[in-house]
């Protein structure tokens, strides 16, 4: 199924959606865009010709969330929010993320309730990215500016309007509403859609990655790769699919939150014996690579990299994790 | 599950060790506990205001209707812990982890090797073995126990009764000789090479600080004892206890759930980040 969204329709079709769901998209705020609410009053800054900074990861796996709250008596739960929620402009690579980190909590051992409710109550609208940037890598970790296997919708930029594509039962009853595509926008799409793709570079192949990963595990390339590293944890907060969070008590506000956490931080995996495993951003360093490109692999048969580009573009130190597989590449 | 403190114990002359033995708000809670609980498992303990913390159960299932954990006193949250009395309510989550998996070696002799207060999970399990309903099943069992001086070995009464029984033969050693001591001496790596308890039915269930654990496992190779045949229990830091919070892998295992006892032959094919 196959329709049409004009551009000068978007706001109206965003008036619809708010109806029936809580809709939430790219808001450019000064220099950063992030993922907000889309009320009403900041629709005009919906900014959907850039990816944002913040990966919205965050929708499903706040920075900070209440697991539940203490009273006199005991525990009890904190009230999960009971809307549908519609997410729009999200990026494939963003939406891929969300599908893979669906392993880490939706597994079948244990589900994680947190995020896996606010999984079901979204509907995903993923752009495509007719224009992908210089630090864009999705093709090269087995996806692409129009991988639509996380998204319920698939939206390609076709000038003044964009092609809409259903992936899910949820994305075709989100838009039977609209036009059908004709042909001719049709075939602008899959233009579009190829001139992406042929406009990414690939900077590396993965080949035998995890195998390359586990020759060099103790080979000094992981303190070369690392020396100009803060261990400031940007590359894991901006990450769309680093999940690893902290557990503490906020006793004042009678709560047990969980927060985001970092594998570089040394704090991370000291225990309290004074010993860690992880002592210096060598092994840290070491960590965050091979999780994504090694050990995610093992436990979930994917790459647990998007390509999206983010720790390359916020790093400040520099560091390029395109450079690190292929230095890894060259060296083993 | 809600739980509440039933006795506590000081365990070391130092005072740094105490042991907690908490029983059940709940009957259902409680059965649900020990019917799946197996030695070698971890529970994560909860205190509101000052979090959570994971401890190996130091108690096995037949020795009554609570679950003791021996805890030293390091941070914050095992600084509240020993500070509770009998009756103040806890938290606990488990049992969580694997175990000392025992029922793969009946008819084996077992060899228990531990040092300092990591020794808990293995009393544990030598305690669990000690059930006369189950200790016919297994041949020898041999424990050898290490600590750095007298005062800090853990369960005194305990060792004095395994001592004298003759269905479990007891080493204990210190670290350096001294006048009030009239047992082993030397460091448990050491120790277990002299004492080169036989491998050809054996199985041995090492825990320790990592020092201990490094120079042991060579020397019970050299003794015979396949890597099949070696279990140990690792420790990292942990938050949620399932899997999902990332900090306590080694490569794509993760020592909360696909732990904490892992044999010599799986830790093997992990990379060596210990």
């Amino acid at each position: 199924m196959t329709k049409i969204l004009p551009k000068a329709d978007l706001a109206g079709t965003i008036d619809q959606w708010r109806a029936e769901a809580t809709v939430y998209g790219p808001v450019r705020r000064g220099d950063i865009i992030d993922f907000q609410q889309l009320t009403g009053s900041n629709d005009e800054a919906l900014t959907l010709d850039a990816n944002s900074r913040y990966p919205p990861k965050a929708l499903f796996l706040p920075q900070s969330e209440a697991m539940f709250r203490m009273n006199g008596s005991g525990l009890e739960p904190v009230e999960a929010a009971s809307s549908e929620r519609i997410v729009l402009g999200i990026r494939p690579c963003d939406a891929r993320a969300c599908q893979l980190l669906d392993g880490v909590f939706a597994g079948t051992e244990y589900t994680d309730p947190y995020w896996s409710e606010k999984r079901r109550q979204t509907t995903l609208i993923a752009l495509g990215c007719t224009d992908p940037c210089g630090t864009c890598f999705c093709t090269a970790v087995g996806s692409g500016p129009f991988d639509d296997r996380g998204a319920d919708v698939m939206l390609t930029d076709i000038g003044e309007a964009y092609v809409a594509q259903a992936g899910s039962a949820q994305g075709r009853a989100l838009l039977s509403r609209l036009q059908d595509a004709s042909q001719e926008q049709v075939d602008a799409s899959s233009e579009a859609q190829a001139a992406a793709r042929a406009a990414i570079v690939k900077p590396f192949e993965l080949d035998d990655i995890k195998e390359t990963l586990y020759g060099l595990f103790d080979d000094a390339f992981w303190y070369d790769v690392q020396q100009p590293c803060l261990g400031c944890g940007v590359c894991t907060f901006l990450c769309p699919t680093c999940h690893c969070f902290d557990i503490v008590d906020e006793a004042q506000r009678g709560e047990r939150v969980r927060n985001w956490d970092t594998c570089m931080f040394r704090i991370y995996s000291q225990e309290a014996s004074g010993h860690n495993p992880r002592p210096t951003n060598v092994e840290r360093t070491r960590q965050r690579i091979m999780h994504k490109y090694a050990y995610f692999g093992e436990l979930y048969g994917e790459v647990g990299c998007t390509g999206c580009g983010r720790c390359v573009r916020y790093c400040p130190a520099g560091i390029d994790i395109r450079q690190i597989i292929r230095s890894s590449q060259a060296r083993g | 599950m809600p739980m509440y403190i039933a006795r506590t114990a000081v365990e070391t002359e130092d005072q740094s060790l105490r042991s907690v033995e908490l029983a059940f708000q709940h009957n259902s809670d409680r059965e649900r506990f020990f019917s799946g609980y197996r030695p070698g498992q971890f529970c994560q303990l909860s205190i509101f205001g000052k979090g959570e913390a994971s401890f190996g159960v130091a108690s096995a299932a037949w020795e009554g209707s609570f679950v003791r954990f021996t805890i030293n006193k390091i941070g914050v949250f095992t600084k509240a812990i020993h500070e509770m009395q009998p009756g103040d309510p806890i938290g606990m989550r488990g049992a969580l982890g694997t175990w000392y998996p025992i029922e793969e070696w009946k008819g084996a002799d077992i060899v228990v090797i531990g040092g300092g207060y990591a020794f808990t999970t293995l009393y544990a399990l030598t305690k669990h073995l000690l059930d006369p309903k189950l200790r016919q099943e297994y041949g020898d069992l041999t424990v050898i126990y290490g600590a750095r001086e007298p005062g800090l070995f853990l369960y005194k009464p305990e060792m004095k009764m395994w001592g004298r029984r003759d269905d479990v033969t007891l080493f204990q050693t210190i670290d350096t000789p001294r006048e009030d001591w009239d047992g082993l001496t030397g460091y448990v790596p050491t120790v277990t090479k002299e004492l080169a308890p036989r491998a050809d039915k054996a199985v041995a269930f090492v825990c320790g600080p990592p020092v201990m654990i490094k120079f042991t496992l060579p020397i019970l190779n050299e003794l015979g004892f396949p890597p099949e045949r070696i279990y140990t229990s690792l420790e990292r830091r942990m938050k949620c206890g399932i899997g999902k919070c990332g900090r306590c892998n080694i490569g794509p295992k993760y020592v909360c759930k696909d732990g904490p006892v892992f044999s010599l032959a799986e830790m093997g094919r992990l990379p060596a980040e210990f």
